[in-house]
């Protein structure tokens, strides 16, 4: 089944919210239109704003109160994106041109900016002081993965807390912040706020933990950039973790990080050892663990379509293997 | 030192130290706190009823909003080849300038603060679509330009002003912030360092004159919007003594004296 289908029933309020996002960033400037634009064009699976109305559907459901948050989050997600792909120099987003690539890194910092602003402006019609100290404490935890997952780049000598730490940072909590902050704008009672922020962290942990894996077991084209592409760029990931414990790899991979040009085939020996050491079904039961206490999150709260669904997404996201 | 010089000092500490960030200090330059807009900025919250509180974050979170505006403007443009350091310190500018928008709205959603959160929003953002018009649009005229130049730079205490309803020396910081501009960028330019608007005058198609000639120009119209400026400071209300000083003193030292120097 695919991922859309499962929240088929939210079809109509997210043409509403992809509307909205849509109007938010039309700026005066054509080049800042066309580039925001083009990012939004690009579509992406808008899975924030889903989690922010299913979170909702548990309290005064309220379309427009919903609206503000979602697009609020999809922008602020957007224009961490254009950043990134300056960070990452890459080329292309979703089969099209990156801004930086289109035109420039210093066109990438304004779009990026520009987004960002308007995020913020959208949310401050929400007359709602906690969801804005909840985005914002979300925000600088955010700058602080990225900051993390740079310094940490290349490092053979980190463990599993400093690498949690991180992708909670990294994606986690934006998921979490989604969950709560729908629960926030829909008045749900804090118990159940706190579970479904709590289904958001466990969830995006599970979640980026399994990206990890597809980093060494998807294809190419499944990828859409070559396998050992993060482990390449110097990101120590969960099964990368696993695998240092031996210390023929950890010289294996030091001797990697070490060559200025590293071929395809020094790439694919250290993949095919990471694949075979049983790192990849370890880094899976961790990603399993996070899921079941995703479910256990969602035992707190009442029966309805949108628990049924988030339960949906949670198994969805157990079965992407591949 | 006078009381204000004191809490200038001190607000500036306490920008530095919200800003610090260890891995960051590392590897990238520590953000510039420019101190004229501090200046002006502190006079313009001295001159409301606002509480002290209130007032050092209002500073605070102005302050943070242009250190990450001007940190973005500092990122470099990718080029083949580049050595690693390299690479490493445009990614670190990158999350630095959003590090610091995310402290600007921390602070100011531990305020409550959502008006205030939405007038910087709404700077950031004519701001930005000012920078695109700047560097990527055919300015028609020079005059264009500077006008441009002028608003991106004075926008948001501008802004900030309109919002605390103390907006009398608006049109007097705009001028004064566009002049430092230019005299920062010829100063850069002629000591050869990075020097974004000179660059985008002599280098873009159809440039409005030559790199010699350009800093003759400027010179010429810096001499004249000095002293143009000058005047208005002069008639300034007498409540702002302590800015009239500070930028007597800071036209003398920035202007006045380096051209003594250089002429001789």
């Amino acid at each position: 089944m695919k991922l859309a289908m499962i929240y088929s029933f939210l079809k109509q309020d997210l043409a509403t919210i992809e509307d909205a996002v849509n109007e938010t960033i039309q700026s005066n400037n054509p080049v800042l239109r066309e580039a925001s634009s083009q990012l939004l064009r690009a579509g992406g699976k808008r899975i924030r704003p889903v989690f922010v109305l299913l979170a909702g559907k548990f309290g005064d459901y309220d379309i427009e109160r919903m609206k503000a948050v979602a697009v609020s989050l999809e922008l602020i997600h957007t224009a961490s994106l254009v950043h990134d792909d300056v960070i990452d120099e890459a080329e292309m987003r979703r089969g099209e041109p990156t801004i930086k690539s289109k035109w420039d890194n210093r066109i990438a910092m304004y779009t990026g900016d520009y987004i960002f602003a308007r995020s913020l402006e959208n949310l401050s019609t929400l007359n709602n002081p906690r969801a804005h100290q909840v985005l914002a404490e979300t925000m600088v935890e955010l700058c602080l993965g990225e900051i993390e997952q740079i310094r940490d780049k290349y490092n053979l000598d980190q463990n599993l807390r400093h690498y949690l730490r991180r992708i909670k940072r990294k994606t986690a909590i934006l998921i979490a912040t989604s969950c709560r902050m729908g629960a926030i704008a829909s008045n749900v009672n804090k118990q159940e706020e706190m579970a479904l922020f709590r289904y958001g962290y466990y969830v995006g942990m599970s979640y980026q933990i399994i990206d990890d894996v597809l980093d060494f077991t998807a294809s190419e084209q499944e990828l859409g950039k070559p396998a050992g592409s993060d482990l390449l760029q110097g990101n120590i990931t969960l099964p990368v973790l696993y695998s240092l414990e031996d210390q023929d790899v950890k010289t294996e991979l030091h001797e990697l990080f070490q060559k200025e040009d590293p071929t395809a085939e020094d790439l694919s020996r250290v993949i095919n050892t990471i694949k075979t050491n049983g790192s990849i079904e370890r880094s899976l039961a961790v990603s399993d663990r996070y899921l079941k206490k995703a479910y256990q999150a969602l035992e707190q709260l009442p029966q309805n379509k949108a628990k049924q669904t988030l339960k949906g997404i949670a198994k969805y996201i157990g079965k992407r293997r591949t | 030192m006078t009381p204000t010089e004191m809490h200038i000092e001190h607000l500036k500490n306490k920008i530095a130290a919200q800003v610090r960030h260890p891995f960051l200090a590392k590897f990238i330059a520590d953000p510039v706190i420019d101190e004229d807009k501090l200046a002006i900025l502190t006079s313009i919250m001295d001159h409301t009823t606002l509480s002290s509180v209130k007032k050092e974050k209002y500073i605070v979170t102005t302050m943070l909003v242009q250190i990450a505006l001007d940190t973005h403007d500092l990122v470099t443009l990718s080029e083949d080849e580049e050595e690693q350091e390299t690479v490493r310190t445009r990614q670190l500018t990158v999350l630095a300038g959003d590090y610091y928008s995310g402290l600007y709205y921390y602070v100011l959603s531990q305020l409550n603060d959502i008006p205030m959160i939405r007038t910087l929003a709404g700077a950031i953002k004519e701001i930005n679509e000012l920078k695109m018009e700047l560097y990527y649009k055919d300015v028609s005229s020079f005059q264009e330009f500077l006008g441009s130049l002028k608003k991106i730079e004075s926008l948001l205490i501008q802004r900030v002003a309109t919002y605390v309803q103390r907006t009398t020396i608006n049109d007097m910081a705009g001028d004064w912030l566009l002049a430092k501009k230019l005299l920062e960028e010829k100063n850069s330019y002629q000591e050869g360092r990075f020097s974004p608007v000179m660059d985008l005058l002599v280098k873009r198609p159809g440039s409005f004159e030559s790199g010699g000639q350009l800093v003759f120009n400027i010179e010429q119209l810096l001499q004249k919007h000095i002293s143009n400026l000058e005047t208005t400071v002069s008639k300034l209300p007498i409540h702002f003594n302590w800015l009239k000083n500070y930028f007597d003193s800071t036209i003398y030292h920035k202007f006045y004296k380096t051209h003594i120097v250089e002429e001789g």
